[in-house]
């Protein structure tokens, strides 16, 4: 198999899937799972997760067409692993960076209810924003409260997003 | 003679991470100081933080457990801090400037109450109410304020310790979601 080329321009498909992912919790969480545990099967990114198999199989193919995924090994059983992406999908005006931690900060919030209520309330603009916040947070550059100010959002609610996403951006 | 008083003060960013929905961070909290056989200090300025009506009803706050355990014995909220000794206004102030600096903000970013943790853990070591002081916050600069700064004050650097939550305590250090570990 060529040497995929990581770094590719964004097909119309793929900035379809790219779009699709961010509002797709669980494909987010196949994605994330197989970048944690490279060289997985399908039946063991089933049991390890919540969904049902038909899905996983589903969620696979489509992210193995747009790239995100790739089978690991040769013939059966497929063991599969997630490509380090990096894709800025345009809407708009705007163009909005897709990477692996925001894919896995989605991820999250099937598991932690403070991301899922941070999105709510502030979209995957704000989430993208805390996520900068947070690799500042953990390298010393910034406090919760420092956060909340520049934000105009409550020091709990900063304290506690920066609490739930330091997972992400430390390795 | 005797043993050494260590005086542990909490804050704000490590009371929000243990008061997140449901976890068990403080009950390996109230263990801790069990073990240790001490009362952790809360700030006031921390403690109307943390008890603060929320703005946002979703996320869960600590203001329960903390009472919690300032009723069960295990945390004090202290006093303001006592501007007898000067160098406690002084130090608060080179904390907020620490503070900016190391967040490349302008000071005007960073409240005295923000710095509170850091006068009143030099207050304990003045007033003898300690040989030494631990603060722990996951806002590292603060930690790192806590630590270089109040040494200066005629103290040695091993009387004034900082950690984050998951330095602390472990429990505190661990993923909601294993799956990704």
């Amino acid at each position: 198999m060529a040497t995929r080329d990581r770094n590719w321009e964004p097909t119309l498909d793929t900035g379809g899937e790219a779009f699709d992912i961010l509002g797709n919790a669980r494909k987010a969480w196949i994605y994330t799972y197989l970048r944690h545990h490279p060289s997985t099967t399908i039946q063991a990114v089933v049991e390890a997760l919540d969904i049902p198999e038909r899905t996983v199989y589903d969620y696979v193919d489509e992210l193995k067409a747009a790239g995100f995924l790739e089978q690991s090994n040769e013939g059966r059983p497929a063991k599969y692993e997630a490509n380090e992406i990096h894709l800025e999908l345009a809407e708009g005006d705007a163009t909005r960076q897709i990477t692996p931690e925001l894919i896995e900060a989605i991820a999250r919030r099937l598991r932690d209810d403070d991301i899922d209520v941070y999105i709510d309330r502030h979209g995957l603009d704000g989430l993208a924003v805390a996520l900068a916040y947070t690799r500042e947070y953990v390298d010393g550059g910034v406090t919760h409260q420092i956060m909340a100010r520049e934000q105009n959002i409550s020091a709990m609610e900063a304290g506690v997003i920066l609490d739930a996403l330091r997972p992400v951006v430390t390795a | 003679m005797g043993d050494d008083t260590d005086v542990i003060f909490i804050d704000s960013s490590v009371l929000i991470s243990c008061g997140r929905r449901e976890s068990t961070r403080f009950q390996a909290l109230a263990r801790e100081a069990r073990q240790r056989d001490t009362r952790f200090r809360i700030p006031p300025a921390v403690y109307a933080e943390v008890t603060d009506e929320p703005a946002v009803d979703a996320y869960t706050t600590p203001a329960s457990p903390v009472d919690a355990a300032v009723q069960e014995g295990w945390m004090m909220v202290t006093e303001d801090p006592s501007y007898e000794h000067s160098e406690v206004s002084a130090v608060m102030d080179q904390t907020r400037s620490f503070i900016a600096n190391a967040s490349n903000r302008s000071e005007d970013l960073v409240e005295t109450t923000d710095t509170q943790i850091v006068g009143l853990a030099l207050e304990s070591l003045l007033a003898d109410a300690a040989d030494s002081v631990t603060v722990v916050t996951n806002d590292i600069p603060l930690g790192e304020a806590a630590a270089s700064l109040i040494p200066q004050y005629g103290f040695d650097d091993q009387q004034v310790m900082w950690r984050t939550g998951g330095e602390f305590v472990a429990e505190l250090g661990e993923d909601f979601v294993s799956e990704f570990e």
